[in-house]
């Protein structure tokens, strides 16, 4: 699914990235983990294409494709998610109306028609009733005074209704309270299918009891510094940052 | 073009003697050479894009023609109107004898069933007065539309204490355009003006607004994708106590394009409890077009609340990634943005048909 090699990027002259390494296979979730500032939202926003990054040595693999070759519209519209940390608002745009031109965007490069009115409308009442947000919810503008709990899961909506193979969740977590918390988690691992991958970034042990990784990676000041299964998170939780980066 | 002097002092009976004194002892002229980049530039040659004369809404809207020929239209002279009304403004360029001294019809909106109609101001050269005074709500439709057209228009609305009434302008596909527009409200009464300029070459329109008392007054402006230069000069005066203005403007320039907002609101010292709002924003494409926007109070009452604000900006490149992060591409996120932030003018237009026209006319132009 996704290949990144000795990754170095850096932002205005000041190096973030410093040689990531990462492999993640079709049907697989896998967990990042690391203090503030180490570069998590770094990696995401890289993935993404966001301009800005300057891509100084390394190489990103996507199925087989050089991914830095591809604009960000074309990598969502080739499956890459990303769920932002902090969502952006959208003053004058309805939320229905961005979803739907999200999907007729994805449907336009797959080659298929628009999506008619009616399918849309069940599409979205299914999916938004699964995550709890309301019919009123989608009809305010995109993210204007939602709280903060309401952005994150209008996020995993968006990601639901475009149904990508790799997904990367910044910190969905944060904001959420317990119930959101759950109802996001079931709604991710409902998307979870042998033939897409997630990558979840994530400060706290609690999400990953309901989205349970397949691998657990710790990145420090910019490179991968530990790996292992779910006990490492266990163990992060007890033993904090510097402990387990120092033991590597 | 000759700014007519005189109107400039006009001694009215509205005006308190305070105010009286302050627009007498000050230089009409004071800021005219520096503002000068705000007026249309007369005699550069510019053609619109393309015409939307044949437009497919717009057949349905003229549909709506106010049948004239069945009434006999009196014909007024506007200098004794204007004579009898209370604007001092330095700002005016139309005021200028020829426009003055063409003669007028006079419309009475009362004497007419519907309640929306459309009037074709293009091919106008006689000013307009309309008058209403029930309270009946009505919306008219001014369509300036027309590329050859280059004759200023004047058009002065006098509502009476109650009356109700939407004014919609469409100033489209003109070579050269001048909508001289001048209200004048009775208490309790309620105007909304909402005006939609695209693909002008060169406008400028200016609106004075005269408030009564428990007045509503509603100026919205949208403008995009003009070349040349579009001005709108307001000038919104409260003159007695407890009336509202909003006012707001948006603009979207590009391709070396200039727009130019102005606006004042004034409210005289009697005017206690005045309400009053004004927001020009603009949006720059690129960075060889100029928006100068130049919010101005003038308040000489104490118990009031009056704001403004003016913005001139680019489109925000994190929303364009946000949408890109969602697979809709950078020229679609724009189109998107721009309407976004356009279509807030266009909420207010009372009646729900040509609300719908409106943003989907919008939405034919930005495409
Ligand atoms: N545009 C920028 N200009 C300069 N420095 C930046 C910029 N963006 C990020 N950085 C820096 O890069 C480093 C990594 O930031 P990043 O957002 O990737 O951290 P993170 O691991 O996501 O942290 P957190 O857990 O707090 O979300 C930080 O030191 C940050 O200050
Ligand atoms: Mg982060």
């Amino acid at each position: 699914m996704l290949e990144i090699k000795n990754l170095c990027v850096s932002i205005e002259d000041k190096q973030i990235l410093k040689g990531m390494n990462l492999k993640i296979n079709d049907g697989e979730v896998h967990a990042l983990m690391g203090p503030n500032g180490s570069g998590k939202s770094t990696l995401s926003y890289v993935l993404s294409g966001k301009e800005g990054y300057e891509i100084v040595s390394g190489s990103i693999h996507y199925n087989g494709r050089d991914l830095l070759n591809l604009d960000v519209d074309e990598r969502a519209n080739e499956g890459i998610f990303l769920a932002f940390q902090y969502p952006m608002e959208i003053p004058g745009v309805q939320t229905s109306f961005f979803l739907k031109t999200a999907i007729n965007a994805k449907r336009k490069y797959q080659g298929l028609d628009e999506i008619d009115a009616l399918e849309f409308a069940k599409l979205i009442k299914s999916k938004a009733g699964d995550l709890d947000i309301s019919p009123e919810m989608l009809k305010r503008d995109l993210n204007v005074n939602y709280s903060g709990g309401e952005k994150k899961k209008q996020e995993i909506l968006q990601m639901s209704l475009l149904d990508p193979s790799m997904a990367i969740l910044d910190e969905t977590d944060s904001g959420l309270d317990i119930d959101a918390l759950r109802i996001v988690s079931e709604g991710v691992n409902k998307l979870r299918t042998p033939n897409n991958a997630f990558l979840v970034i994530t400060h706290y042990q609690r999400l990953l009891n309901y989205i349970k990784p397949d691998f657990v990676h710790i990145i420090a000041d910019g490179k991968i510094v530990k790996s292992g299964d779910f006990s490492l998170a266990l163990e992060l939780e007890e033993k904090g940052y510097d402990e387990i980066s120092k033991s590597a | 073009m000759e700014i007519n002097k005189e109107n400039n002092h006009k001694s009215v009976e509205d005006i308190s003697a305070k105010t009286q004194y302050i627009i007498e002892n000050q230089n009409p002229f004071r800021n005219f050479k520096l503002e000068n980049y705000k007026y249309a530039q007369l005699h550069k040659k510019i053609i619109p894009k393309n015409s939307v004369r044949d437009f497919k809404y717009f057949r349905d809207i003229k549909d709506l023609s106010l049948d004239l020929s069945t009434k006999s239209l009196k014909s007024v002279n506007l200098r004794s109107t204007l004579d009898n009304w209370s604007f001092y403004s330095n700002d005016s360029y139309f005021r200028v004898e020829s426009l003055i001294e063409r003669s007028g019809s006079l419309i009475p909106l009362d004497e007419f069933e519907q309640s929306i109609f459309s009037l074709d101001i293009s091919k106008m050269t006689e000013n307009i007065t309309i008058t209403k005074k029930k309270e009946k709500h009505q919306t008219i439709i001014l369509l300036n539309t027309n590329v050859e057209d280059e004759v200023p228009k004047s058009i002065l609305i006098d509502l009476s204490d109650n009356s109700n009434l939407d004014i919609i302008h469409y100033n489209i596909s003109n070579h050269k355009s001048f909508l001289y527009f001048e209200s004048k409200q009775g208490n309790h009464s309620k105007l909304n003006f909402i005006t939609f300029q695209s693909n002008n070459a060169h406008t400028r329109n200016e609106y004075f607004a005269s408030l009564g008392s428990h007045c509503h007054f509603e100026l919205s402006g949208l403008n995009f994708d003009n070349v040349g230069v579009n001005d709108n000069y307001s000038f919104i005066q409260h003159l007695k106590p407890s009336s509202s203005s909003r006012e707001v403007f948006k603009s979207i320039v590009d391709k070396g394009a200039i727009t130019n907002f102005q606006g004042k609101i004034y409210v005289d010292s009697i005017a206690q409890k005045t309400d009053g709002y004004q927001m020009s924003r603009s949006l720059l494409l690129d960075d060889i077009s100029k928006a100068n926007n130049k919010p101005e109070l003038e308040i000489y009452a104490d118990d009031v609340k009056c704001s403004h604000g003016s913005t001139v900006s680019q489109i925000n490149k994190d929303q364009i990634y946000y949408f890109n992060s969602r697979g809709i591409n950078k020229n679609e996120a724009q189109k998107i943005l721009q309407k976004a932030f356009l279509s807030e003018t266009l909420e207010n237009i009372s009646s729900v048909e040509l609300k719908d026209f409106s943003l989907k006319l919008l939405d034919n132009l930005i495409n």
